[in-house]
């Protein structure tokens, strides 16, 4: 179809083109493997299965913002199906073959998809434009007060503006192209409706100008990749490499928690933490790349949510623009998020969670901390009690551990030196063993296991924090220190199963210690309590109260560990009636605890965590909050004693040991 | 400025002592810096960061001191001594100053040597005190806060009736209290730092010394009294209506 002329003017043109986008390639891996850590190409292949739901059916973008995310998939998928139209196209200019009329129902089928897909993306296009650039969500930026790079304020619009343009010229041109194509051959093509019907209104129209229509709608649309194509290292929808590359490369994790492994032991180590950006994994670099700047970890984030500096996303843009604005990993992590903003986490996950292109803005954040808690010794004061229980009496509430069994008085509960080989290791947690409330869990706990016959034991005065506040709170030596005792104690014990009264306990030694060489099968109390009811072993007392309950999640048990039917379940069975809070499951709003908050003040911002949560908890109409997690517990009975106490608060251990036979 | 910073090993503040057998038991409670000893170095270092100068962490003590000594190091002392020797049994405060002021001229002496006020476990409060006398030493006990200038220090107290200030020539003998400002938090540098140290131990040999012969003993030694507590919750609609039913039980039970 093309002349000669346009022949090598299109492939001087690619040439050039592929070298500015190489150039801004090279650019970009350089600064990725300026990252620590080594990739393991190998994952590829184990994860198959999972980048066929996540890559080619955008699982991740539908689990949020459902009319948005189908509009992606409109433009998404009509792009995947480009890939095959336009080598076609690019086939047809230079040989005059038309390779999809050619390859029987095949092809057939194909020119109808690409028919539909050029529709779709246009449609797609026209609307996702329509919501940014005239409705104008609030959602899809920041406030002033984020840290936020100044171009990127700007920058963000104009990226997607210009990247709109391209996907419609592109789309609009090729089905132009067609279209005079289809006039030119005198006839319609039933593959190709939509083409064919435009094709119509150039009935007529004489042929040297749809031969020129023709030429110009493959400069513009073919053209427009050429032309656009260096520009790509420098868009945000250099996500269409990136985010494909975070599913397949991303290091393995046993939960979206799980903190990377530091040998304290190693006297070489030098930087603990990131204090700059090449200090953060290759992953977490790419990230910048990945990230589609849509905001969504940001609308899910709780510190975000309640006025706090933080936005996860503008931790992402941030590293990003400042690659884009030439900058170098050399750059010191507070540059580009505020120390403030850093300390409001509460590792709650959610942004791991939510975000469609699988970044990390969590794991960032926590490295963070590990650089300013231990090169820097800059945390916030508060913590330092927590700290020094933990050193000296290895429980953050610094309660003597001899007083470790003071809960259990005037009830059976046999330690480990009284039943050498149970059936069940009860790992209780500091909380429950020594927090005044959560002690009545751990009382409700004991009594339905001795009601129900369990052969349980507890580590009584050898159980210790597992560490997992230290840990969040960046502080790995700490963390690293109680690991170790832990496992060597857990290991020397060898239990069959271990059950926790705490999700953090269950998270910390279930997901975290491996590596330190302990591997154990670790469950949540509300999952032995279902086994207990499914056995027969309790049984309940349907007739008490009616109390209208709803659950909830706890973020290191739902959303952290996927643990989030065994609680409800164990309320069913007790013959409760529960009813969900809007955000449930892996989308449960964090109670605000959580990643060392439970130990200091909140920052500053414009509500509470804990009061935000228990007002949804309250709009739900129940009369009780259920918990599975002590912390949970204080920050709810805390949020409730402040309204009024106008719910009650109690673990699903209590309720169940309440309702018991 | 030379400083000293002297401090002891005694339990944690939560471990729960008792008297067994005419002996002190703290059951498996972990030994930790005397609290009023991190106030100590805490002023060496403030001193040290105004004038310059190192700050070294002296105890007199059993081998497993060396961890007091290294959370003096981890604050960010320069040094650390450890004097300890198996005649060093029946120490008294006497005994104490005594072994303290033979470690301290070994050391080379000093501008300023820094106590805590008194210890977790004894408590005498008198060690500083005949550490000055020994070494013949002006001594400012209870100092809130020090300034140094030229060869003299000015200490601040504060006292029930109000303020005083007072002076002496260097070199000193201080002890300090509380308002000296919150001992500051080991850094994990710091622990990194201390636990790599090797801390000197000295015999009494080692700094010419021999063991001083007690002048006190201690004839008894009693768990105190078990105290009846019993808890009860006022309750009440109000606020209001459970402050007053507080008031009313508070004087009925002669508490004001
Ligand atoms: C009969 C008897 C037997 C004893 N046997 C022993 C024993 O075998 N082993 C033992 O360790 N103690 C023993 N003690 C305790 C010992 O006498 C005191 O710990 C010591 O004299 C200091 O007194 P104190 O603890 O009251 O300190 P205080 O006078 O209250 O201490 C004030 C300050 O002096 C400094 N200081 C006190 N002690 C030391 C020290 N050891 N090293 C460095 N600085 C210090 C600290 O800065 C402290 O804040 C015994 C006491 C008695 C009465
Ligand atoms: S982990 Fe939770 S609190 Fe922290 S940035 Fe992510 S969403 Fe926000
Ligand atoms: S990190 Fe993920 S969720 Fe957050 S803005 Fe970027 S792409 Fe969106």
């Amino acid at each position: 179809m093309l002349t000669l002329v346009e022949k090598i003017l299109f492939v001087i043109a690619t040439l050039v083109s592929l070298y500015f986008t190489y150039r801004g390639v090279m650019k970009i891996v350089g600064h990725i493997s300026s990252g620590q850590g080594k990739v393991d190409w190998s994952l590829i292949w184990k994860r198959i299965g999972d980048l066929i739901v996540k890559v080619g059916l955008f699982q991740p973008v539908f689990r949020f913002r459902l009319g948005p995310s189908i509009l992606h998939g409109l433009i998404g998928w009509g792009f995947l199906s480009f890939l095959l139209i336009n080598l076609a196209d690019l086939i047809y200019a230079y040989t005059g073959f038309k390779l999809l009329n050619n390859t029987g129902l095949f092809g057939d089928v194909y020119r109808l998809i690409a028919d539909v897909a050029n529709v779709a993306i246009v449609g797609g296009i026209l609307a996702m434009v329509f919501r940014r650039f005239i409705l104008r969500p609030a959602t899809l930026s920041t406030r002033d007060t984020t840290l936020l790079n100044p171009k990127a304020r700007t920058g963000i619009m104009r990226d997607s503006a210009i990247v709109a343009t391209f996907i419609f010229i592109h789309n609009t041109m090729r089905f132009l192209g067609e279209s005079f194509g289809l006039a030119l051959a005198g006839h319609a093509d039933s593959w190709q409706p939509s083409i064919s019907a435009v094709s119509q209104l150039w009935a007529g129209v004489d042929a040297n100008v749809l031969v020129a229509g023709e030429h110009i709608a493959f400069w513009l649309s073919i053209g427009a990749v050429v032309a656009f194509l260096p520009y790509f290292p420098y868009s945000k929808h250099i996500h269409l490499f990136f985010a494909p590359l975070n599913f397949a490369l991303k290091p393995e994790r046993k939960s979206i928690g799980e903190l990377s492994y530091i040998n304290l032991d190693d006297q070489s180590i030098e930087q603990f933490g990131a204090a700059k950006m090449k200090d953060l994994g290759w992953e977490q670099i790419m990230d910048s790349y990945a990230c589609i700047m849509c905001f969504r970890c940001q609308e899910v984030c709780p510190a975000y949510n309640t006025g706090k500096l933080l936005s996860p996303a503008a931790l992402e843009i941030n590293k990003r623009y400042h690659f884009n604005n030439g900058g170098t990993s050399d750059v010191p992590m507070l540059d580009l998020i505020s120390e403030e903003a850093v300390w409001a986490c509460t590792s709650c996950g959610a942004c791991v969670d939510i975000c469609p292109v699988g970044n990390e803005p969590m794991r960032d954040i926590l490295d963070i901390r590990r650089n300013l808690s231990m090169m820097e010794s800059a945390f916030p004061k508060q913590l330092e009690t927590a700290f020094k229980g933990m050193e000296r009496n290895q429980n953050p509430w610094n309660v003597s551990q001899g007083d470790r069994m003071k809960w259990a008085e005037g009830m059976s509960v046999p330690t480990i030196e009284q039943n050498a080989e149970p059936e069940i290791l009860w790992w209780v947690g500091c909380a429950p063993a020594t927090d005044a409330r959560a002690q009545k869990t751990a009382q409700a706990f004991a009594k339905i296991l001795n009601t129900a016959g369990v052969n349980y034991a507890v580590l009584g005065k050898n159980e210790s924090c597992t560490g997992d506040s230290a840990r969040r709170a960046g502080r790995e030596d700490i963390f690293f220190g109680l690991a170790t005792q832990n496992v060597e104690i857990l290991n020397e014990v060898a239990p069959k199963r271990i059950v926790t009264t705490c999700p953090h306990c269950l998270h910390t030694i279930k997901n975290e210690y491996p590596a330190f060489g302990g591997n154990y099968q670790v469950i949540h109390h509300t999952q032995l309590i279902n086994e207990l009811v499914g056995a027969g072993k309790i049984s309940m007392n349907l007739e008490g109260d009616n109390m209208k309950v709803t659950f909830h999640d706890p973020c290191y048990l739902g959303r952290h560990n996927k643990i989030m039917d065994a609680p409800r379940d164990g309320l069913k069975s007790a013959g409760i009636e529960t009813v969900e809070m809007p955000r449930n499951g892996a989308k449960s709003f964090c109670c605000g605890a959580g990643g060392a908050q439970m130990w200091k003040e909140e920052e500053e911002g414009t509500t509470r965590v804990n009061s935000t949560r228990f007002a949804e908890a309250k709009s739900t109409g129940a009369d009780t909050v259920a918990v599975g997690c002590p912390f949970c517990l204080t920050m709810m009975t805390d949020a409730s004693k402040a309204d009024g106490d106008s719910m009650q608060v109690k673990d699903v251990a209590e309720i169940v040991a309440e309702r018991m036979k | 400025m030379k400083i000293i910073a002297c401090i002891k090993q005694v339990p944690d503040s939560e471990a729960k002592v008792k008297a067994e057998g005419g002996q002190v038991s703290w059951g498996d409670a972990p030994l930790v810096i005397n609290p009023f000893d991190e106030y100590a170095v805490e002023g060496a270092l403030q001193q040290k960061e105004i004038s310059g100068g190192t700050v070294t962490a002296l105890c007199v003590g059993p081998e497993s001191a060396k961890e007091a000594l290294k959370h003096a190091l981890a604050m960010g002392a320069d040094e650390a001594v450890l004097v300890s020797d198996a005649t060093l049994n029946d120490l008294d405060t006497v005994g104490a100053a005594k072994v303290l002021a033979a470690a301290i001229q070994k050391i080379g002496g000093a501008d300023m040597v820094v106590f805590g006020r008194q210890t977790l476990d004894n408590g005498a409060g008198l060690t500083p005190a005949q550490t000055a006398r020994v070494l013949g030493w002006p001594m400012l006990g209870l100092a809130g806060q020090i300034k140094v200038d030229g060869g003299s220090v000015q200490v601040e107290r504060v006292l029930e009736e109000g303020r005083q200030s007072m002076k002496a020539n260097l070199p000193a003998v201080l002890s300090v209290v509380q308002s000296i400002g919150e001992p500051r938090y080991p850094s994990f540098m710091g622990i990194r730092k201390a636990s790599k140290a090797t801390i000197p131990v000295w015999s009494l040999s080692d700094i010419g010394a021999s063991a001083p012969a007690p002048i006190v003993t201690r004839t008894e030694l009693m768990n105190p009294p078990a105290q009846e507590t019993a808890t009860e919750m006022i309750t009440g609609e109000t606020p209001a209506e459970i402050a007053e039913k507080l008031a009313d039980k508070i004087i009925a039970e002669k508490v004001l």
